[in-house]
C-alpha cells in the first residue's frame, strides 16, 4: 500500500507585466546601457515612477533623465547562501544605492566578493551583463568608480513593453489528522466520513468540524459510507488551456451523494459515459483501483476524493432517484 | 442612524482583454484620476483610500494595497484593502461608504481593479493544478438545476447573452462590442460548460473602476449630481453544507431582504427603476431576479422572456452591458454599483433609463456565497409608494 506523504506542492505561474510609459523605458534603458530616472519638481527619482510619490500627480516620459553610472551605498545586507531565485550563485550584497544625479535610492545587488568589502557610504558602479533582456537583472554593481565599458546594443531591438516572471511559492505542510484518516481510508478501500454530534448529518469528505453547527469532530465521529451513490449535479467541461493544465478533451465533472452521506463528494470526473446518457439522479458505483495501484496524494482542502484511488465510476443500472429529492445536495 | 453618503465622482478605464499600454499602477490611476476629475477634487482632498480586488493569485502581486498606495495618492493617509472574491467590487464600495457614514472621514476614494491578462483566472481558481473547472464549471450544474426547477425554456440564456451585448454597444467602456450578436450566434457558439455556451459567458478583462464618496455637506455642493446611497447590505454563507441551496442561496435572499427593509422598499420590481446585477453567465439574470426577491420563485425567466429586463422594459437590468460584456473581476462588482449611480445621476449616456430615480447595484462571489448590494437614488429621502 502506498505511503502517505506530507504535502509538498509548488504553486507557480509565469505571470506577465505590461510596463507602461515609464517602467518600459527604464527597462529598455538597462538593456541598452543606461539608467533612467524621473525628474519630479526638484527631485530626481530612481527607479522612476509614473507619478509624484508625494502628491500622486502624473509624471510623463518627458521627465525621464539619465543618472549614474556610479553611486553611493546608503545601506546593505550580505547574502551568504543565495537561493535559485537570486541573481548570483555566490554570496553578494543587497544594497540601497543612491546613484549620482538621483535623490532617492534603488535596491540592487553588489558583487563585492566578500562582506568585508561592503560598507555604508562606499562607492559602487554599474556593470552590464553580456546577455540583457530588459529586466532589472540586466545590471549589477561592483565596488569603485570605474565606468563600465559601453555594452553592445542592438539598435533594431523593440522597446520593452511586457515582461514575464515565473512567480511561485512552495507549500509544505503535514496532512491534518482528519484528512490523514480520510486518505488512509481511501488507500485501504474505504470512504471515511464524519457524523456530526450536533445533528447526525454525515460529512464526506469532512473538514474535521461541522461548519453549520460550529462543533469539532474527532476520530470518534468517523463513519464509513458506501462507495455507491447518486449523481446530484454535473457539467461537461471543455478544458481551458493554462500553465500546468494536462486535460485536453471534454469530460464530465459531477458531484455524487454517497449512500450514508449528507454532503456530496465533488470533482468526480467521468470519462467513459457520454453526456447525453448522463443524468442527475443516476446511480453510480465507484470501481476501485487494485490496492497496490492506489496513490496517497491528497491535500488538506477540497471536496473530492483522490482520483488516483479509483479506476472509474459505472452506472449500477438501478432506477434513477427523483431529482426533486436531491435539491439540497446540488453543490 | 448613520449620516448620509453619496457618490460624487465616477471613473472607469476602457475594459480590454489586455491593457498593454499601461502598467498596473497606470491602470488604477486611470480610473482614480477620472473619478477625481468627475468630482472636481484632487488627491489632496481625499481623507482615506479603500482598494479592492479579487485573489492576489490572479496577477501574482501579493498585497497590492501596499505597492499601489503611493500611486493612489495615499501617502500619509489610511488605505484599506477589501477581498471577498468576485463580489469584492461591491463590498469595497460598501466599505468605503461605511467610512463616510460613520463620520470618520468626509471624502473617500475607492478603487477596484483586475489585470486578468497578467495571469490566468482558471489557473488561479484551480489552485494551480490541472483539471480546473473555472467559474463556469462551478456554476453550470446549478444553472441546470435552476432550469429543471423552473421549467424555463433554453432560449432564456441566449436572450440574456444578446440583450447585454446589445446594451454594451451603447457603452464606450465595455470590453465586448459584438456588432453581429444574435440568438443564432449564441446558440451556435461552442458549448463550454454544458449547458453554457461560449457566448453566454463573461470575457476576461483588464480594467479598473473608481468612485469618490462624500458626506452630505460636500455632496450637496458637488459640481455634478450626487447619487445618494440609501442603503447597503452584505451577507455570506459557507460554500458547501448539508441542506445548502446553491440555486437560491439563503445568504442572497437575506441580503436583499435586509437591504429593501433598510431602504423602505416593499415591492422591488415596481419601486426600483433599474438594476445592475452581477451576471457573469447568462442564466444568472433570472436566477438573481428570483434569488433577490425581485421576481417570485420560478418566474424570473418570464421577466427576461417578456422583455421586462431590456433597456426599454419595466425593470431594465444591466443597461451598461454587465459582466457579460466586461469582466475585470475585482472591479466588476464596483462597476455594477457605479453604473447604478450613473443611472440615478443621469450620466449613463446612450444607455440611460429615462427618469431613473432609484437603482440597485449587486455583486456575488465565491461559490455564490458572498453577496454585496446597494441602492442609490437621485433623492436623499425618496418616498416609496
Amino acid at each position: 500500500m502506498a505511503e502517505l506523504q506530507d504535502i509538498d506542492f509548488t504553486l507557480e505561474y509565469p505571470y506577465t507585466r505590461t510596463t507602461g510609459p515609464i517602467i518600459g523605458p527604464f527597462l529598455t534603458g538597462l538593456r541598452d546601457g543606461r539608467i533612467l530616472a524621473t525628474k519630479v519638481g526638484d527631485r530626481v527619482i530612481c527607479p522612476p515612477l509614473e507619478y509624484d510619490p508625494d502628491t500622486g500627480a502624473t509624471v510623463g516620459p518627458e521627465n525621464l533623465v539619465e543618472v549614474g553610472p556610479a553611486g553611493e551605498v546608503t545601506g546593505w545586507t550580505w547574502v551568504t547562501r543565495p537561493t535559485s531565485k537570486h541573481p548570483f550563485e555566490h554570496p553578494f550584497a543587497f544594497a540601497q544605492i543612491k546613484l549620482d544625479g538621483a535623490d532617492t535610492t534603488m535596491l540592487h545587488v553588489v558583487d563585492a566578493g566578500s562582506e568585508d568589502a561592503m560598507s555604508t557610504g562606499m562607492r559602487v558602479v554599474v556593470r552590464f551583463r553580456s546577455e540583457r533582456l530588459g529586466t532589472i537583472n540586466d545590471v549589477y554593481f561592483v565596488p569603485g568608480d570605474e565606468p563600465p565599458e559601453a555594452p553592445e546594443v542592438d539598435d533594431d531591438a523593440e522597446p520593452v513593453t511586457i515582461t514575464e516572471h515565473l512567480i511561485g511559492v512552495r507549500i509544505r505542510e503535514p496532512l491534518q489528522p482528519h484528512r490523514r484518516r480520510f486518505a488512509e481510508g481511501l488507500l485501504a478501500g474505504k470512504i471515511i466520513g464524519q457524523r456530526s454530534p450536533a445533528d447526525g448529518k454525515v460529512h464526506v469528505p469532512s473538514r474535521g468540524y461541522d461548519a453549520t453547527n460550529r462543533v469539532p469532530m474527532t476520530s470518534e465521529h468517523d463513519v464509513e459510507v458506501a462507495d455507491v451513490g447518486t449523481v446530484t449535479s454535473f457539467t461537461e467541461i471543455v478544458p481551458v488551456q493554462y500553465h500546468g493544465q494536462t486535460e485536453t478533451e471534454p469530460y464530465i465533472r459531477c458531484s455524487v451523494l454517497l449512500d450514508g452521506a449528507d454532503t456530496t463528494v465533488g470533482g468526480i470526473d467521468i470519462r467513459d459515459i457520454s453526456v447525453e446518457d448522463f443524468r442527475v439522479g443516476m446511480r453510480l458505483q465507484m470501481v476501485w483501483r487494485d490496492s497496490g495501484d492506489r496513490m496517497g496524494d491528497l491535500d488538506n482542502r477540497g471536496y473530492g476524493l483522490n482520483e488516483e484511488v479509483y479506476e472509474r465510476w459505472e452506472p449500477t443500472g438501478e432506477p434513477d432517484v427523483d431529482p426533486e429529492s436531491l435539491k439540497e445536495h446540488n453543490f | 442612524m448613520a449620516r448620509p453618503c453619496a457618490v460624487v465622482g465616477i471613473g472607469q478605464t476602457k475594459y480590454k482583454r489586455r491593457r498593454d499600454d499601461l502598467s498596473l499602477d497606470g491602470l488604477v490611476r486611470e480610473a482614480a484620476l477620472r473619478a477625481l476629475e468627475d468630482a472636481e477634487v484632487s488627491f489632496a482632498d481625499i481623507d482615506a483610500v479603500v482598494l479592492g480586488k479579487a485573489p492576489d493569485a490572479l496577477e501574482g502581486v501579493i498585497m497590492p494595497e501596499l505597492s499601489l498606495a503611493d500611486a493612489l495618492g495615499a501617502v500619509g493617509k489610511p488605505i484599506h484593502r477589501v477581498h471577498t472574491a468576485g463580489s469584492v467590487g461591491a463590498s469595497t464600495a460598501i466599505s468605503a461608504a461605511v467610512l463616510v457614514e460613520s463620520g470618520r472621514y468626509d471624502t473617500v476614494l475607492t478603487v477596484t481593479y483586475e489585470k486578468q491578462s497578467e495571469g490566468n483566472a482558471t489557473w488561479a481558481l484551480s489552485g494551480g493544478k490541472s483539471g480546473g473547472q473555472g467559474a463556469g464549471g462551478t456554476f453550470a450544474p446549478w444553472i441546470r438545476e435552476y432550469i429543471r426547477r423552473s421549467g424555463a425554456p433554453e432560449h432564456i440564456g441566449w436572450q440574456v447573452a444578446v440583450k447585454d451585448r446589445l446594451n454594451a454597444l451603447k457603452n464606450e467602456y465595455a470590453h465586448l462590442h459584438l456588432d453581429d450578436i444574435s440568438i443564432e450566434a449564441v446558440k451556435q457558439s461552442p458549448m463550454l460548460w454544458d449547458p453554457l455556451h461560449f457566448l453566454e459567458s463573461c470575457p476576461s478583462s483588464d480594467g479598473a473602476a473608481a468612485m469618490v464618496l462624500s458626506c452630505e455637506d460636500f455632496a450637496s455642493r458637488s459640481p455634478n449630481p450626487p447619487a445618494w446611497i440609501l442603503g447597503h447590505a452584505k451577507r455570506t454563507e459557507f460554500s458547501s453544507f448539508p441542506g445548502r441551496d446553491t440555486v437560491k442561496p439563503q445568504a442572497g435572499v437575506d441580503c436583499s431582504a435586509a437591504l429593501y427593509k433598510e431602504v423602505g422598499i416593499t415591492d422591488p420590481r415596481r419601486q426600483i427603476d433599474t438594476a445592475e446585477l452581477y451576471v457573469p453567465f447568462s442564466w444568472y439574470e433570472p436566477m438573481w431576479l428570483e434569488g433577490h426577491l425581485i421576481a417570485p420563485e420560478g418566474e424570473g425567466w418570464k421577466m427576461t422572456d417578456e422583455g421586462a429586463t431590456a433597456l426599454d422594459g419595466d425593470f431594465p437590468v444591466n443597461c451598461s452591458g454587465g459582466v457579460l460584456s466586461s469582466n475585470p473581476i475585482g472591479a466588476s462588482g464596483m462597476i455594477r454599483c457605479l453604473e447604478a449611480a450613473n443611472q440615478v445621476r443621469g450620466t449613463a449616456g446612450e444607455y440611460q433609463v429615462d427618469g431613473a430615480r432609484v437603482a440597485l447595484g449587486h455583486a456575488y462571489g465565491g461559490a455564490a456565497q458572498y453577496f454585496a448590494m446597494w441602492i442609490v437614488s437621485s433623492e436623499l429621502d425618496p418616498v416609496f409608494s
